[in-house]
């Protein structure tokens, strides 16, 4: 038995993946795997650096992790957009996740600084070798630009400074409207306190303004004693004022609408996700999937 | 019967080098945890761990760098979310960096042991293909077996993390 999810350019995948919440608890254990969508890749180190960082990943529970490529445009002269290393040629085996029988699935991510609007380009090529594509807007010209036109998955909130700007309703409701989400990464307040001020104060203010929703906790860590454990996570998302149901989304489900976000960014027109459930699970009647449990007709009892 | 309601969180501490975590004790886990709970929650952080009969470190395996941490139940959460602060422990003269990853959050000892000894059947699973022999292959195999056949019970908590100590030599 075969359950279908349609992300259309008109739906946000948010809201898709509210859908699959629906099926039997085949799709609920879908659900919870977790993700870290920042490992930065130093250009400068080998390979190793990187590797260990993947497998302590897989120890921790990560069953998905994107290795993130900064690109920081200046405007002097023009620069290279670096270009993804396949995956496979910096590993050799992917490590098995902690808990499950699945190798870790490696994904590519392109990070813009952006100080200018020309840095981001609607159509180049090179944006499309990499899986997912974020940017760091430090003005609040380009945060709303980014929020209600760009066409990218996620949007970076400054942790290492003072916030440059204040979030304002209309552009963040924006960004949720059509599915993209915020990041928030902790490393930077592991190392130091005085950016875990900074951390804690920019963060707070996102989720004050975006209600806790559309929000995703990333590690950004460059060693491997920087990564936190998916539920030490999730925890830690506590102090940046986010609900507990909140939090654990920010590293499981919001970051999976973030990737299938990607993926519908990357394709025409949209994208087909197929799960499968389990034979014995009836699944809900088209019309009884929107409401409530409590509020779905009873079945007809009989004598 | 009435008693004192607490959260035992298992943790497991991870480092670079395995040689340092025998270096442990749990008065330098004790002395870290505290020291990080008051940088970055203050007194107001600090005031729970003054009951000293709740905050306790029950249990600490210095070769698989597991612990057992018990907070009060009312404010473990505020004492979790410090956890993720620390970055190293200093013990007998030596700073070993290290992060502290939490397992499992249970509200008795025994339902921690039990995630535990599944924990490290896991990880004996996991470890199986990284042997370099057949004879070490058999050990743990066997280990393995024994330590599915007897759960729940102490010997089986033991053997599982001796033999892991074994593989790794």
């Amino acid at each position: 038995m075969l359950m279908f999810t349609f992300v259309t350019k008109n739906s946000s995948s948010r809201h898709a993946s509210r859908l699959l919440t629906c099926g039997g608890p085949c799709t609920v254990s879908i659900m919870s795997v977790f993700m870290d969508l920042n490992l930065i890749q130093n250009q400068t180190e080998d390979r190793s650096g990187l590797k260990s960082l993947i497998e302590t990943a897989a120890h921790l529970g990560f069953s998905t992790v994107a290795v993130n490529y900064v690109f920081e445009p200046t405007t002097k002269k023009k620069q290279n957009i670096p270009s993804p290393t396949p995956i496979n040629e910096l590993i050799d085996q992917l490590p098995i996740v902690q808990g499950r029988s699945r190798p870790i699935r490696v994904l590519n991510r392109l990070t813009i600084v952006m100080s200018d609007s020309s840095h981001y380009r609607p159509t180049a090529a090179e944006y499309r070798r990499f899986d997912l594509l974020a940017v760091y807007p430090t003005t609040e010209k380009l945060f709303h630009a980014a929020c209600m036109t760009y066409d990218v998955d996620i949007i970076c909130i400054s942790v290492t400074e003072k916030l440059p700007f204040f979030f304002k309703r209309a552009p963040v409701n924006g960004a949720i409207e059509r599915g993209v989400a915020f990041e928030v990464s902790y490393s930077a307040a592991i190392r130091d306190a005085t950016m875990r001020r900074y951390t804690i104060a920019n963060a707070i203010a996102l989720v004050d303004t975006c209600k806790g929703k559309n929000v995703i906790v990333s590690s950004a860590a460059e060693k491997r004693l920087e990564l936190r454990g998916p539920h030490d996570a999730a925890n830690l998302s506590l102090l940046f004022g986010l609900s507990d149901a909140d939090a654990k989304e920010a590293v499981s489900s919001t970051c999976r609408s973030v990737v299938l976000h990607a993926e519908r960014r990357k394709s025409a027109g949209g994208i087909i996700h197929t799960t499968k459930t389990s034979p014995e699970e009836t699944p809900p009647t088209p019309d009884d999937r929107d409401a409530p449990a409590a509020k779905r007709a009873k079945p007809l009892e009989t004598e | 019967m009435v008693r004192i309601k607490s959260r035992h969180l298992l943790c497991e501490i991870n480092v670079t080098d395995r040689n340092c975590l025998l270096l442990l004790d749990d008065r330098a886990v004790l002395a870290a945890v505290k020291d990080t709970v008051l940088r970055m929650h203050g007194d107001y952080g600090a005031a729970p761990l003054c009951f000293l009969c709740v905050f306790l470190v029950k249990y600490l395996n210095a070769h698989t760098g597991i612990v057992f941490l018990r907070f009060p139940k009312n404010c473990y959460k505020l004492l979790w979310s410090a956890l993720p602060f620390i970055t190293s422990i200093e013990s007998r003269g030596h700073k070993i960096s290290c992060f502290f990853n939490c397992l499992h959050v249970g509200g008795t000892i025994r339902t921690c042991q039990k995630f535990l000894i599944r924990y490290n059947t896991q990880q004996l699973h996991r470890m199986l293909p990284k042997c370099k022999n057949e004879e070490e292959k058999q050990e743990i195999r066997q280990a393995i077996l024994n330590c599915s056949l007897l759960r729940g019970k102490k010997e089986a908590f033991e053997e599982a993390s001796e033999s892991e100590e074994d593989e790794e030599e």
